[in-house]
This record gives structure tokens, sequence and C-alpha cells, in this order.
């Protein structure tokens, strides 16, 4: 997926006027997603946990050569192939050369934003292969050839009657089948494809260092399924989402999952060490695991924006910003969406590339408050947006909303009277104070943001 | 320990580039830039209480269903007859290659036999498919997947399970096509290796890890069309554990 960033605000607007059913349908379901959190959280110790991966990421980002090094070290003595990609081309290269090597005709794949990040799909359909997204959302969206617009949910967007319509036309489906019934018809498709793949790709929430064990979260089976049925199994995996230890697996897992969907387990979680090498193993025959940067060591040298790379793709900031939930992940303009992608697009494309995100965000804090690593995406925002400032990225309109933020922060009495009363007045207030999304502030359905201000937070020492 | 990051040696096929090196370059040079912080040592989270009722609360709470095995029957006869109560129209039975004899069901008149081929048979009456016990790499690729979707029920073995997720652990020692293409999937799990966390569990398989390893919690879930819980959506819509031993 290309990054066109620029036009956000366009886009925002468009989304809001044009295409209301977009709005009910992510609003629905982010507000859904947000409350499973919120009471996942409730049964554990979150704040324990939360300060504990925190604490578990940044050793292993201030240890990241070292554990890359033993992650490929336990992986080649598991029998799989470890291959290194620094950009998107490199990465699509590899995964050419060996569906070339294994004459793939056909790939099932596992939901892989890394692999959306890359482009992988295209560059497989023009070598002739085969390719199906076997995630049920991604499915839909393939045949829609929609990118994803959440990086949990990627078909949160679409309603049932849109898919009805859809497997109505492409699998003959009844017009008013119920989403059983829909399923079931996809579920037919795939199955053929799964028995008939040469090739398995995905993605992998997280790579264990000390066993090179690549884990994968899903509730479907599709990734199960991918990993487990064709010959070959190729994984995609950013370079920050090493894990120490296998103990450190434990509870990413499970807090990765309260955070996503408030289980206490994604319902199929597939431990991957290697290909079937013992006598009396199954599995595929090979197994190679793509270690990708595309940007990643540029955000690790930012001063601020390394935090960012804490980030396990749990979705939990998205559903709770009431600025996503307007338009949901389309409007941003590339793969990583919402509080998470105004952060991270800067560091990964380029600041220029990726603006005006930094500037999509009341700063409200709710995002903060959701993470299961606690980045502290106000604080980053805010520093990105100094930064496109020093650079003279800022279009007047948002400079002077940062102007005029920058103005009360230095006077805090005023500062903190007004903080307090965007939050006794709600979001729709807030909201007002966004720099270019005029049209929200009409809106009474937003959601209350985090009881904290940004500001207490900030003394609070979210750093 | 930045020496050991940087060594030179073979790179990688696809890394004519030299990106490893570069990679890992630019990495080194990072972690440079600031202090380097401490593991903060294991997650001190509670053990739930008597593993075994904890498992079962929560699996069956995440859709998982538990059967109780008959005390005064062998198991393989009390998994006989909990098949044919199963329904008529499943007539087919596909059977992890890490299955022990004691705890497959008894087949009416064929012997378990050499699976690689379905065999018609009359209706309501099971007919069984045992997958071979040996790797993919020394037989055909795909001879047990294509049994394995034809049948109505798996029959798999789990390493153990766990309390605090509602976990069964399926090493791929077992079948993975058995312990994913049927729409019945069940479990025998050790009763005495219930594990109280993940953790525990974790680090106990960890010297012993297969190629692969499934944690299933309970049955294939989706909710992509319409915000709509369906189940059954690519692996078994029905996780039936059964506590053995
Ligand atoms: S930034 Fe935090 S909340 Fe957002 S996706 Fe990443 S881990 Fe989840």
């Amino acid at each position: 997926m290309s990054a066109r960033i620029g036009d956000y605000a366009t886009r925002s607007r468009e989304a809001i006027r044009n295409h209301p059913e977009v709005r009910t349908a992510v609003t629905g379901a982010t507000v859904a997603f947000d409350e499973k959190r919120r009471r996942a959280y409730g049964e554990v110790d979150a704040d324990l946990w939360r300060r504990w991966a925190e604490a578990v990421k940044n050793h292993l980002l201030t240890h990241l050569g070292d554990y890359l090094v033993e992650a490929e070290a336990r992986l080649e003595a598991n029998g799989a192939h470890v291959h290194w990609a620094r950009g998107a081309d490199e990465a699509r290269e590899i995964v050419l050369e060996l569906a070339s090597r294994h004459s793939v005709r056909s790939v099932v794949k596992g939901k892989s934003m890394l692999t959306e990040e890359v482009e992988l799909n295209p560059a497989l359909e023009r070598a002739g292969i085969e390719v199906y997204e076997t995630d049920l959302g991604e499915y839909i969206l393939q045949l829609l050839d929609e990118p994803p617009s959440h990086i949990v949910g990627p078909a949160i967007h679409k309603t049932l009657e849109q898919v009805q319509r859809l497997f109505a036309d492409r699998l003959e489906t009844d017009p008013g089948g119920d989403p059983d019934e829909l399923a079931r018809a996809a579920r037919g498709v795939l199955r053929d494809a799964f028995i008939n793949a040469d090739m398995g790709i995905t993605g992998g929430n997280f790579l264990v260092a000390e066993t090179g064990t690549v884990a994968l979260i899903e509730n479907e089976g599709n990734i199960r399924l991918t990993t487990s049925l064709p010959r070959v199994h190729v994984a995609l995996v950013g370079i920050e989402k090493l894990l120490p230890r296998m103990s450190d697996l434990a509870g990413f897992l499970q807090l990765t999952s309260r955070a996503a969907t408030g289980q206490s387990i994604g319902c199929f979680v597939s431990l991957v060490q290697g290909p079937a090498a013992a006598p009396g193993d199954d599995g595929p025959e090979e197994v190679h695991v793509i270690l990708v940067d595309n940007g990643r060591t540029d955000v690790l040298v930012h001063e601020h924006a390394w935090e960012a790379l804490r980030c396990v793709r749990c979705g939990a900031c998205l559903n709770t910003c009431p600025v996503y939930r307007q338009t949901g992940g389309h409007a941003y303009g590339w793969v990583y969406s919402g509080p998470i992608g105004s952060v991270l697009d800067p560091g990964l494309l380029g600041l220029h590339e990726a603006m005006p995100l930094p500037f999509a965000s009341s700063l409200c804090g709710a995002c903060f408050d959701a993470c299961p690593v606690r980045i502290p995406i106000p604080e980053l925002l805010l520093a990105w947006r100094e930064e496109a400032q020093q650079q003279g990225l800022t279009p007047w309109k948002e400079r002077a909303a940062l102007a005029g933020l920058a103005n009360v922060a230095t006077r805090p009495p005023l500062y903190r009277l007004a903080g307090r009363v965007g939050t006794r007045l709600g979001a729709a207030r807030a909201a007002r104070k966004l720099p270019m999304l005029g049209d929200w502030s009409n809106d009474r359905s937003l959601p209350s943001p985090s009881p904290r201000t940004f500001r207490q937070l900030w003394r609070e020492g979210i750093k | 320990m930045s020496g050991s990051a940087t060594r030179d040696r073979r790179e990688s096929f696809g890394d004519d580039g030299g990106a490893r090196a570069r990679i890992l370059a630019r990495v080194t040079r990072a972690t440079t830039l600031r202090d380097r912080l401490r593991h903060p040592g294991r997650l001190e989270s509670p053990a739930p209480p008597d593993p075994a009722a904890t498992f079962v609360k929560r699996f069956t709470s995440q859709g998982g269903e538990v059967a109780t095995p008959d005390p005064d029957r062998s198991p393989r006869d009390w998994l006989t007859s909990f098949l044919e109560g199963l329904g008529d129209d499943v007539t087919t039975i596909a059977i992890g290659a890490d299955v022990p004899t004691r705890l497959q069901p008894r087949s009416p008149d064929v012997p378990p036999a050499d699976a690689g081929t379905a065999r018609e048979e009359s209706p309501g009456q099971l007919h069984y498919l045992i997958a071979p016990a040996v790797s993919r790499n020394s037989v055909e690729p795909m001879r047990h997947v294509a049994p394995a979707a034809q049948a109505a029920v798996g029959v798999s073995l789990a390493w153990g399970a766990v309390a605090e997720t509602g976990s069964l652990i399926l090493p791929s020692t077992g079948t993975r096509a058995v312990q994913l293409l049927p729409p019945v999937h069940i479990v025998w799990v050790p009763a005495d290796r219930v594990f109280a966390r993940l953790e525990d569990a974790l680090i106990e398989l960890q010297p012993r890890l297969p190629a692969g390893v499934g944690l299933h919690s309970g049955p294939s879930k989706s909710a992509d069309i319409g915000q709509t819980v369906v189940t059954g959506v690519h692996g078994p819509g029905r996780s039936i554990a059964v506590l053995e031993g």
C-alpha cells in the first residue's frame, strides 16, 4: 500500500460527509472493542502488566543487535532459513526468489500488516502467482481491492449489507444471507486454497530470540492452517518484533490479546520453531523468516520516536481514539492509521511524507491509557509537531493551532483551566479544537476522552 | 556485546547487498545513543487456584466444551459411544498420529488401518483414518491432509493445558491436519498436565519444542462480517476437551 497521506484532511471530510455508513460501522466496532479491552484490563493488574511489558520492550530495543543475532542463530539451529531485508524491494525479492525456487503457483496468506507495508501481493500477482488472503476480513477486502482500515479488524468499516452484496455477486450466496452463511461460502473457497497452496505467507506478532519461535495470534484458525499445510512457510517479521525469552512470550500473548479484543488469549496461537525435521514431527518442509527493517532503524535512532517501536499492533489506541472513530483508517492514507500511525508513519516514511498526521489528534490522552506497552503517543505527537514546525512543514492552519497550544502550555494556570474545561465538557468540545476537522464538532456521539488530561499524564511522567 | 552483532559471517541467500551487516550496524549505532535498559524479570501474576477446575471454567467460557469420560469404562469404549452419539452423519474420524491405541475409538469391523485412503462406509458406521506417524518429509506431502479434510471429527492428544488462558497445547508431533481441518475436534488432555499459568507451561515445554505448537483456546471464531460472531470459520467449530487419567 503506497503512502498517500498528504490529503488527509480532504479524505477525512469526504469520509464524514459522503460515507456516513463508514462512521457508523467504525464507531460501532471500535466502541465494542474498547469496552472489551477495558473489561479485560480490569480482570488483571493491568498497570503492573503494562509497566512490565514496557520494560521488556525497552530492554529489547536497547539490546536489539544482540537479540537479532541470537534469534537468527536459534532459528538456523532449528532448521529454519533466515533472510534480512533493508527495504520493501528486498523483502519482495526474497519472497519472489523463494516462490520461483519452489515453483509456487498458489499462496495462502495470514493477515500481516508488514506484507501490506512492503506491497507483497501485487508483486506476487505480477509474477503470475495466485494469492489468497485467508483472514475473513482480509478476504473481503481482497475481493473489493481495498486496503485494510484497522490493524486488527481490517474490514470493520464494511457493513453486513455491503458484504451480502459482494458475496452474492462473487460467491453466488443468497443476497440476504446471514453472517454464518456468508462465512461458510468464504470457508469453502479458502478451504480448497489451503489444501492446494504451495506456500504459506504470514507476518509474526513476536519472535522469541531464546528459542527462535515466531508467534502468531488469531481467532479463525487460518494462520494455523497457513503455517501447517503448505510445503513452505515464509514469515515476514519486523526487526522490532523480537522478545528476549520464552517466559516473556507468555505475558505478551495475554496482554496483546486483552488489549486487542479483550480475550484472555486469541482462540489460536501458532508457535513456529522451524520445519518438521525430526521423525514423527509434522509441518512444512521449509520455514523461512525474513527480518525486515524498512525504516525501523530510522525510527530507532530518533530521539523520541524510538518508543513507538514497542508497539505490538493491538489496535487499542485506534479503538479508543475519538478522531479515528470518525473516519476509520483509510483517511490516514497508509497501512498504520490512528494514533500509532500518526507517530509511526513519520518515522517510517519520513516526516515530510507523513504530514499532517501528527496534527490529527486532540491530545486527549486516551491512546496512552489504552496502550499495553505505554507508548506516550501524545508526547510523541508533540515532538513530531515541533519537528515539523522547525522544518517549516506546517501549513498555516496547523501552525496557528500549534501556536495556540504552545501559548497556553507556557502559561500553566491557563492551560490547566482549558484542559479541565475540555475534559468536563467531554470530547465534543475537545473535537472543536481539532485543527482541520470542523465538521466533527457537530457530532454528539463522540466518546469520552481519558478522564485525565494530557497535562496530568505528562506530570505523572508518562515518559 | 556489539562486536558479536557485527561479526563477519556468510550472508544469507537473497542478501547480496549485505543487508544483514548493514541492518545490524544501524541497530548497533542506535543502541549507543541511549542507556541500555534492564530486563524487568518475570511478570508476577497470581496463579489461579485448582488448575483443572479453572481450565474447565475458562475453556467453556470461551466457547469450548468439556466432556467427562465414564470412570467405569475404558477410555476407548467411552470415546466410541461418544462419537456414535454425535449423530448419524458422523462416520469418518481422523485420528492424530500420536494418539495411543488405548485412546482411539474402537472400530466396529475394520481394523484401524493404514489410513492414507478413505473408504466408503454405510451411514451410521464409524470409519477411522489414522494419520501416518511419519514426518511429511518421508511420505508424500498431502497424504494425511486429504483424508483429514473429509473427516467429520478429528481426535488429538494434547501435550497439556493451561488454566489461566483456557488453552489446549497441541504439538506438531500430532497431526496438524487432524487438529485443524475436521469441523469437530476432540482432544485428550492428560489431567496431570494442566498448568496454572501459561508461562509455567511454556517453560516446561521449552526444552522439547517440536517444529510447531498450537494453542487452541476454544472454537474458531470471526466477527469480520457485520461484527457478528460466527464459529467454525477455518478451524474446528466445536472444540471438545476430555481430561484423562
Ligand atoms: S501503539 Fe499501543 S495501543 Fe496502539 S497499536 Fe501499538 S501497542 Fe496497541
